[in-house]
């Protein structure tokens, strides 16, 4: 078989993986939120309402598109894709295991799609372009609903993705390179009888990225574009049909790459603790062990506390979050050199 | 395959720069930029430079282009011909239209006379590109921490002044007024009480500095 038909083949697992998750994810949001409310949630589709997320996707392209007059028509089209795409290329270089893989005798190589010297920067990079879809259609909707949202998201982004940048900086300063598996591969081993994780050896650098990831997401407590009480919704208050769908597949997306990404930089990845030569399929489900910890944290915070104010959001941002991430910044170079 | 992707990003680059001078809406104008630096970005990595393509689109499109949309937004400059209810034409004076063209075309000569006239021949090859592009990040940071440190911590100290300027100059035209937005209500204000917080009058000011270091 040769290279680009196997790329091929692992480009679909992946996105089909990542896409499929995302689906899961509106349907387990709801689901959880009707637990910890003493509801039952969705249970009519499907078996324990499985295929819900079918239903919803069937049921958003049979409604009907609104454009709303004096919006801008080519931006509030292509807002929706620019919060979607973004989040989508950047799965693109998640190592989900590690050691080739070898099906039907053939081998595919290793489990992600492909492997950049400069992948952490790959995912910061393209990861940020996701606020133009929220900013853009906020803008575009003509609507001082939505422009309110895309106002706050980019003052929001700005202020975290400058905090989240430096957190990865020192875990970067910590395994001396940019390759997301060179940043798995330094974090094998133990250290002090744990895992030799960077969750165990910088503690305040997971904290403050945590944080930051879900504001970085739009996640409640800063989901302060949207922001319904306040904003009727916020960015997305003029969108319809799929387009308001695909801002909502966007926003899980995100949170799924971030997931990934907070396992691959604080929690060793695909490793399984303390078997440093797993096969890769145990190492497969170690990855999604582990990001499915985080990924069940965005939905229990969002059920479990109120929404910031937005001052506060900015205070913790430029105030706190920026000067301990800097502080870690400068321990870690200490350590490092001495 | 490569040559077919850069004519593609050279043709959508400046496309997308000809849509900065003549959208009417200021947004718009920035998405415009915004594709031409992602097509610039494409071309860089065509040609070898991963580590510059990152940071092009790192800087310039998640930074930069976000506080731009930020400014123009905040500012409302939307489209004139929506706000001012009149639409006024792209170009006012057919004497300057034409001297712009002129301009224009001379300089678009120019430039075509110099590429005709390159020696085609003589020209090297394409090599074949090293494993990990042109520019390895080690070799990049060993050559920017030592060779060049001075440069760069000369140019990191300018944008420090940068910043600093903006800070005074955002500051200067703003009189000490009462507080519009409590810092922390933790403890709601009581007559008896004398206010305890400081006037935050500088707080904002500083977050315009501290995104100028950013951009």
């Amino acid at each position: 078989m040769n290279d680009l038909l196997i790329l091929l083949i692992k480009a679909s697992v992946i996105y089909g993986g990542l896409l499929g998750t995302a689906a899961l994810m509106t349907l387990a949001e709801r689901k959880f939120s009707a637990w910890m409310q003493y509801r039952i949630g969705p249970n009519r589709v499907g078996p324990f309402g499985l295929l819900q997320p079918l239903a919803d996707g069937v049921k958003f392209i049979f409604k009907e598109e609104v454009v709303p007059d004096g919006a801008n028509p080519w931006l509030f089209r292509m807002a929706p894709m620019m919060a979607a795409v973004p989040a989508m290329l950047t799965v693109a270089v998640v190592p989900f295991a590690g050691g080739d893989i070898v099906l039907f005798g053939q081998n595919f190589g290793q489990l992600s799609i492909t492997d950049l010297d400069i992948g952490v920067l790959f995912m910061l990079a393209i990861g940020g372009l996701g606020v133009y879809g929220v900013i853009l259609g906020g803008w575009s909707s003509n609507s001082k609903y939505s422009l309110l949202g895309g106002l706050r998201a980019s003052a929001q982004m700005i202020s975290y993705e400058l905090s989240l940048i430096l957190v990865v900086l020192s875990i970067v300063a910590m395994s001396g390179t940019l390759d997301l598996r060179g940043i798995v591969a330094e974090q094998t081993g133990t250290w002090l009888l744990l895992p030799a994780w960077n969750v165990f050896q910088q503690p305040l650098a997971f904290v403050l990225f945590v944080i930051a990831t879900f504001a970085e997401t739009n996640r409640h407590p800063f989901d302060f574009a949207e922001c319904e009480p306040e904003l009727v919704g916020g960015f997305h208050t003029e969108y319809s049909s799929m387009k308001f769908a695909l801002f909502f597949l966007g926003e899980y997306c995100a949170m799924v790459v971030m997931a990934c990404l907070t396992t691959v930089l604080f929690l060793g990845g695909p490793e399984v603790p303390y078997w440093a030569d797993a096969p890769w399929f145990l190492q497969l489900v170690a990855f999604m062990v582990k990001a499915g910890i985080f990924l069940f944290l965005f939905i229990w915070v969002r059920w479990t506390l109120p929404r910031f104010r937005f001052d506060q959001l900015m205070h913790l941002g430029w105030k706190v979050f920026l000067p301990l991430a800097l502080a870690n910044l400068f321990l870690t170079g200490l350590l490092v050199s001495f | 395959m490569a040559n077919l992707l850069f004519y593609l990003m050279a043709t959508l680059a400046t496309v997308c720069a000809i849509g900065v001078v003549v959208a009417r809406s200021p947004v718009v104008s920035v998405v415009s930029l915004l594709g031409s630096f992602a097509s610039l970005a494409i071309i860089y990595l065509l040609a070898g430079y991963q580590f510059l393509a990152a940071v092009q689109i790192l800087v310039y499109g998640g930074a930069v282009m976000v506080l731009f949309l930020f400014t123009i937004m905040l500012l409302n400059l939307g489209d004139p011909a929506v706000i001012h209810g009149e639409s006024e034409p792209l170009f006012h004076h057919s004497r300057r239209t034409l001297l712009g063209l002129g301009v224009a075309a001379a300089v678009g000569a120019a430039g075509l006379i110099a590429i005709l006239r390159v020696a085609w021949s003589a020209m090297p090859q394409p090599a074949e590109l090293p494993e990990g592009g042109l520019d390895p990040l080690d070799q990049l940071a060993a050559s920017m921490f030592t060779h060049y440190s001075l440069a760069f911590e000369a140019a990191s100290v300018l944008l420090l002044a940068t910043a600093v300027g903006v800070l005074v100059l955002a500051k200067r035209n703003r009189r000490p007024t009462a507080e519009v937005f409590p810092r922390e209500s933790q403890q709601p204000a009581t007559p008896s009480s004398p206010p305890t917080s400081t006037p935050s009058a500088g707080a904002q000011g500083q977050e315009v500095a501290e995104e100028g270091v950013l951009s």
